[in-house]
């Protein structure tokens, strides 16, 4: 478990936000819809939702690239609208889909980020080989960012954001379009961040598993509102999903499965039947009586909560 | 910020601008093509309507001018657009600087691009037509090198001010804009021979002066009452507006959302 400080990172009260267009004709498109969260020092937190859900308006809200229309947003202390300066400096963001100058090298990118945050001379040389070395991208040093390949690329924007060493760390879907390999290498550092610099990070992703994997709390957002909020296992216990029975049985069909009591629904996966039951603990011992009854023969039994994404599809709908 | 963070963000600024103008083809022709173009077909064409070396001189310090300024301003305009080419605006405006850091380091790098312009063409001048750029002295060289200097700020400024505020759309802007200043500054022609309400206008800008007094260097009786001064003031005054009206632009960005449109 994290030790919070007891001071918030986050603390956003009621947040609106309504995108206006057109100049004869006027389109407005509410994004944020009275937004309230709190999230502690030294936490990972997970925004998810569906795609427009307003996540990344309010990612851009709290790092101070968008203006709230209503409500109160407090960052590190600082107000995001009247302190926005002083909270630059203690903040950074990296994207999913970055992009930076196309002629400048790798080495040159963080050199141009380290001055815009204060450092010159040999301090500046020593982080910028710090954080090419941290992000793995030696051999990639001079390189134009435009030859870059999509990994590295999002490599160098995860150094860019490191360039400050900033007490809250916004991450925009950080593993969008890696390879496994190094979605698992950008996860492991995501952690290490944490553990070691006590960073504050709040992440945004369609990736269940990660946010499953490194976020202590996670907000689920849509149409512009926090519909839940909790840790994982708590977010499936709030939807009241259940919880999975997964049977090999012998013979493998039992069709009267999906009609016992207690049975939510009944899938077959894999050689598997998954039984979604409202309570484990009390339907498996019924369930296993009455295959043991009709002669059904039970080679593997496995009890399991429900995935993240399930929550996430319950919630989306 | 300290004095230390200021200079620093202004040499980012200054260090980043110069490196992209060293390794794109397009500001090869900048720097080079067009404005040695501009000279050598204005100034041939002086030799072929037979102008007095006096008349040469009025038509190619405009000429000169047009390039230096053109180019100054379009390196002023780089401070927003390569960003908005990169799709990088949020990164830049997500970091602690201010658009002073942003224009003035991009400026410096265009007094740089446009000085080395300005000693490309009058070298030129001088071989080509026999143009000398220093006949009026180095004090008035000066002068009117910084009134091109300023104005290039104000309008690299003000097309950063429309490209912030109406996105890529604006972009021509940052082409057009500086023409139509200089057309009615009087590059090619006298202010005088402008219609009324046109000189009224011509009148507002600063440059006009600058050109003004340079020209009377050269043999044209000044059509202006201290015309430096009076060219600094009013640059002073739109350097001003120019840097309100890009804050306000910013400002009005982070409203809209179009900050974070423009780095998609």
């Amino acid at each position: 478990m994290v030790s919070f400080t007891g001071m918030l990172a986050i603390d956003a009260r009621d947040v609106t936000k309504t995108f206006r267009s057109g100049w004869l004709r006027r389109r407005e498109t509410p994004a944020l819809r009275g937004v309230s969260l709190a999230v502690p020092r030294g936490a990972i937190f997970g925004l998810l939702g569906p795609n427009g859900a307003g996540k990344t308006t309010f990612l851009s809200i709290l790092a101070t690239l968008l203006t709230p229309d209503g409500g109160s947003v407090c960052v590190l202390g600082h107000d995001v609208v009247r302190e926005a300066g002083a909270l630059r400096r203690r903040l950074n963001m990296a994207s999913g889909r970055p992009s930076f100058l196309w002629s400048l090298r790798v080495g040159e990118i963080l050199a141009f980020y380290g001055r815009l945050y204060g450092l010159a001379g040999a301090p500046l040389r020593r982080r910028i080989d710090e954080l090419i070395e941290l992000a793995e991208l030696g051999p990639h040093r001079r390189v134009p960012y435009s030859e870059l390949s999509t990994g590295l690329k999002q490599r160098v924007a995860l150094a860019k954001s490191l360039v400050n060493d900033p007490e809250l760390l916004f991450l925009d879907e950080p593993t969008l379009g890696l390879d496994p390999d190094v979605s698992v290498r950008v996860r492991q550092h995501i952690a290490e961040l944490r553990r070691e610099r006590a960073m504050t990070i709040v992440l945004t992703t369609h990736n269940m598993r990660e946010a499953e994997e490194l976020c202590d709390e996670i907000a689920f957002i849509k149409e512009g509102r926090i519909l839940a909020r909790g840790t994982s296992g708590e977010l499936k216990r709030q939807i009241g999903l259940g919880e999975v029975i997964a049977l090999r049985l012998d013979p493998a069909d039992v069709p009267w499965l999906a009609e016992a009591p207690g049975v939510l629904r009944c899938v077959t996966v894999g050689g598997f039947t998954e039984c979604t039951v409202d309570a484990a603990e009390k339907r498996l011992p019924e369930l296993l009586r009455a295959l043991h009854a009709e002669g059904v023969v039970v080679r593997h039994v496995q009890v399991r909560e429900p995935e993240l994404e399930e929550v996430f599809v319950e919630l989306a709908r | 910020m300290s004095w230390r963070a200021e200079l620093l963000a202004v040499e980012a600024v200054l260090v980043r601008n110069a490196l992209m103008a060293s390794r794109n083809v397009f500001f090869f022709f900048e720097l080079l093509f067009w404005p040695i173009v501009g000279v050598l077909s204005i100034g041939l064409m002086t030799r072929f309507l037979r102008l007095s070396p006096e008349q040469a001189s009025f038509v190619l310090v405009g000429t000169i001018a047009l390039s230096v300024v053109n180019v100054c301003q379009l390196e002023v305009a780089y401070a927003v657009l390569l960003d908005v080419w990169s799709k990088s605006m949020k990164h830049q405006f997500m970091a602690p600087i201010g658009i002073r850091h942003l224009t003035l380091g991009s400026w410096l790098v265009g007094i740089v691009r446009g000085s080395a312009i300005f000693a490309l063409l009058a070298l030129l001048g001088w071989w080509a037509f026999g143009f000398d750029v220093l006949r009026p002295g180095w004090l008035a060289l000066g002068a009117f090198l910084l009134g091109c200097f300023l104005n290039a700020w104000v309008v690299g400024v003000a097309v950063c001010a429309l490209i912030t505020l109406f996105g890529n759309r604006a972009e021509a802007f940052a082409w057009a804009s500086v023409n139509l200043v200089l057309v009615l500054a009087g590059i090619y022609y006298p202010v005088s021979v402008l219609p009324e309400p046109v000189a009224v206008v011509a009148r507002a800008i600063p440059l006009t002066y600058f050109l003004d007094a340079y020209r009377a260097h050269y043999g044209f009786a000044s059509e202006f009452a201290a015309p430096v001064a009076t060219g600094l003031a009013l640059s002073a005054l739109y350097a001003a507006l120019a840097h309100w009206a890009f804050l306000a632009a910013v400002g009005r960005a982070r409203r809209t959302g179009l900050l974070l449109k423009m780095s998609e």
